[in-house]
């Protein structure tokens, strides 16, 4: 009997952890889920009044499809569906590409499955690797005229239409720095590595313990925050293109190439000051926009797509945040240390193996319908929130961060530059990033495994 | 005329199924073992043929390797607390307490929620609620999240693998339980075999069949390991955590070198299908009729 007892005492308890634990999961797990794409939004209004555009009835009844890989718009694009069709009489299906698949894995199942979408949403680096066989050349038409600059040439080939410019360098929140400071702050006075380490200073003597906060995901180490070094080269993709290549012939030794060791200089310094500085691999994204928001940090590695993040975590779109270039080192007149880093990072590929002509005319009109209509033009920027790469487009962005960038395009302080790199760059080197931002690897061992990265690239 | 029957019998019964099954198996498994002798891209129009080019690539890939031996230690941490766990709940709830059917049910339940949606949750549960507990107690062991620490993230992984798994086969040890035969169970009674010697020489020959199910399942489980690895900790921190499986599809789709992709996941396969065959045929050597 004893026995007995004992057995369901113990059974008891091992239910209760187990459905207790099950139980906060659940409640924790689902009630802070802070990217919910339905969750309603205030919205801009669109004037659909004016058109101009100049729509082709032979296209009438035509179905095309678009991938999307930029989760954040998909409600802005189905709306942006919706009204073209309404507009020409083509039906566009938007298909998001969920969470955990990658936009190429995606495109590439869809296209072994023979059923590829018409459109697709792809970063360069996917744009570059489908071209050659699966893309349709854009070549001749008319909007390249309206991107000069931003638009991604391929053996002298245009495949793909820069859907937006995006971003990133260090985020300031304007109006923490100046209550910490009691001071007007002028961001166009921090101009070196030093300087901005003198400003972190002088707010950790102000109160503010730790004023940086540096993400430890893989994408954000490896790819915006490692891509540095090649992107800095010139400031050109170009250059990027060109530093890659010798580094990969071994023409050029990283461990005396400047700016590798220039950018771990300033990496160093966020990390010195990281608000994570504890535990730096447990720190948690949407934390640190909360902490941007509040004020317990004045600084945060990221780009303009972190705005809704932003938002989320209490920020109003006419709150001064803006942002400071990546300081490479002491020099004023180094261009790196004044622009910021801004390209067209998404680009859309129009299928040219398995659509038909009449799906081929129809995606190119939707395309050029986003750059030349009154109301393509306005859900670009309004509605999806991007950075319009064409110069006819006259909305501007909405969010602070959008409009700093276009701001700083406008006075010609940005570089654009982006290295195109293999796939799993972001992956590899993330997490050799990830092991120098803990500390668990030296410099040596970082610019070692960047080398060894390269080294083994066919 | 009677063989005329049985190609009519087989062309009904088996035909389907035998269809479907080199239809979704063996077919793919094949034109599997072809894509590993080309430098498939996983687009390309053409495929190059470049012999065993691909299996060289597997020797060099140290990275495979490192994550063969971490799935190697998983497997065994998993495999003995799994079956250990499993076993004894499963004895504890055959002896006719009060409430065992709502305790099979409560054990069962993790593992009806699907391995993503528990790594997800588990990942909350680690990285924040641990350690907003470890702030409010002062203790060491939570305050820093379990997943930014090699070791420990190995750990927590194993403990939420085990936690989902032990349900399942808590399930077929109950049913083995349960089909124990009540006159054996008296006569050694009354031969006086109790407690642990009961159990050694009666109950545990008698439930090696249960034994060779849950371990030939555990072990292939916890081989192919992937929902849970992926979305709890997604091999962070710096890539200590990465698994075989997960590193297989991260080189044929994230490095986009499929041919040594599946070089690596048909020697995965291999070795898991090795291992589960001696698995099996051991236990089956051990099993007793009652």
């Amino acid at each position: 009997m004893r026995k007995k007892a004992a057995a369901r005492f113990i059974v008891l308890g091992l239910a209760g952890v187990l459905s207790a634990s099950m139980l906060t999961g659940c409640r924790f797990g689902f009630a802070s889920d802070p990217d919910d794409p339905n969750e309603a939004k205030k919205e801009e209004p669109i004037d659909t009044s004016v058109d101009t555009y100049p729509y082709d009835s032979s296209l009438e009844g035509t179905e095309i499809t678009l991938l999307n890989s930029k989760a954040e718009i998909q409600v802005a694009l189905d709306k942006m569906g919706a009204e073209y069709e309404k507009k020409s009489g083509v039906h566009v299906e938007v298909m998001p590409v969920t969470d955990g698949d990658s936009p190429y894995t995606k495109v590439v199942s869809l296209y072994n499955s023979g059923n590829p979408p018409t459109m697709a949403i792809l970063d360069t680096t996917d744009v570059v690797a489908l071209a050659g066989e699966k893309a349709l050349d854009l070549s001749g038409e008319p909007w390249i005229g309206e991107a000069p600059g931003y638009v991604t040439e391929i053996d002298g080939k245009v495949y793909s239409l820069p859907l937006c410019i995006e971003g990133r360098g260090i985020i300031y929140n304007k109006s923490v720095i100046e209550k910490t400071l009691g001071e007007a702050f002028d961001p166009a006075s921090i101009q070196t590595q030093e300087a901005f380490a003198k400003l972190l200073d002088r707010l950790v003597d102000a109160g503010m313990e730790k004023p940086v906060s540096l993400a430890k995901e893989d994408w954000s180490l490896g790819a915006h925050q490692l891509q540095y070094i090649y992107e800095t080269y010139d400031g050109t993709s170009e250059g990027a293109q060109q530093v890659i290549e010798e580094i990969k012939d071994g023409k050029l030794d990283l461990e005396t190439y400047g700016r590798m060791d220039q950018f771990t200089d300033m990496f160093d310094i966020l990390k010195q000051y990281n608000v994570a500085k504890g535990n730096p691999l447990g720190a948690d994204y949407d934390e640190m926009a909360i902490d941007l928001a509040d004020g317990k940090t004045a600084f945060w590695f990221n780009g303009n797509w972190a705005w809704p993040n932003i938002a989320e975590a209490g920020a109003e779109s006419d709150d001064p945040y803006g942002f400071l270039p990546y300081y490479m080192n002491n020099d004023e007149n180094d261009f790196a240390n004044s622009r910021i880093q801004a390209s067209p990072s998404k680009q859309v590929m129009v299928d040219g193996q398995y659509a038909d002509a009449k799906q081929q005319a129809a995606a190119k009109d939707f395309l050029k319908w986003i750059v030349y209509s009154e109301t393509g033009q306005q859900m670009l920027v309004k509605t999806c929130n991007l950075i319009p790469p064409f110069q006819n487009n006259p909305y501007e962005p909405l969010d602070p961060l959008s409009r700093d960038i276009y701001e700083k395009m406008r006075k010609d302080e940005v570089f654009n530059a982006s290295a195109i790199v293999p796939n799993d760059h972001w992956a590899v080197l993330g997490a050799a990033m990830q092991k120098y931002l803990a500390d668990r690897s030296d410099r040596e061992e970082l610019t070692a495994a960047v080398q060894d990265y390269w080294a083994e690239q066919e | 005329m009677k063989s005329n029957k049985r190609g009519k019998d087989f062309c009904i019964f088996a035909l389907p199924g035998m269809f479907c099954f080199f239809a979704v198996v063996i077919v793919p498994f094949i034109y599997g073992v072809y894509l590993t002798l080309t430098d498939w891209n996983g687009v390309a129009k053409v495929k190059n043929f470049i012999g065993l080019k691909n299996f060289g690539g597997v020797m060099k890939d140290t990275q495979f390797w490192t994550s063969l031996l971490l799935t190697f230690k998983y497997v065994i941490a998993v495999v003995i607390l799994v079956n250990l766990i499993a076993f004894i709940i499963a004895y504890l709830l055959t002896r006719g307490i009060k409430g065992q059917n709502f305790f099979r049910a409560g054990f069962f339940t993790p593992n009806l929620i699907g391995g993503i949606v528990l790594g997800y949750i588990w990942q909350f549960v680690f990285s924040r609620v641990f350690v907003s507990v470890g702030e409010s107690t002062g203790w060491n062991l939570f305050g820093v999240s379990w997943l930014s620490d090699p070791t420990k993230a190995f750990i927590a992984l194993v403990a939420v693998s085990v936690w989902q798994l032990s349900g399942y086969m808590i399930l077929i040890y109950v049913a083995g339980f349960m089909g124990l035969s009540e006159d054996v169970m008296e006569a050694a009674s009354i031969d006086g075999a109790t407690g642990w010697r009961k159990m050694k020489s009666i109950v545990m020959p008698l439930m090696m069949s249960s034994v060779t199910i849950c371990l030939f399942l555990t072990l292939s489980r916890a081989f192919m390991v992937y929902d849970v690895n992926l979305s709890l900790t997604a091999g962070a921190p710096y890539g200590t955590t990465e698994m075989a499986a997960m590193h297989v599809y991260e080189k044929a789709f994230t490095s986009r070198q499929f041919g040594l992709g599946q070089a690596e996941a048909l020697l995965l396969f291999i070795i898991v299908a090795c291992i589960s065959g001696i698995q099996v045929y051991l236990t089956k050597r051990k099993e007793v009729e009652a």
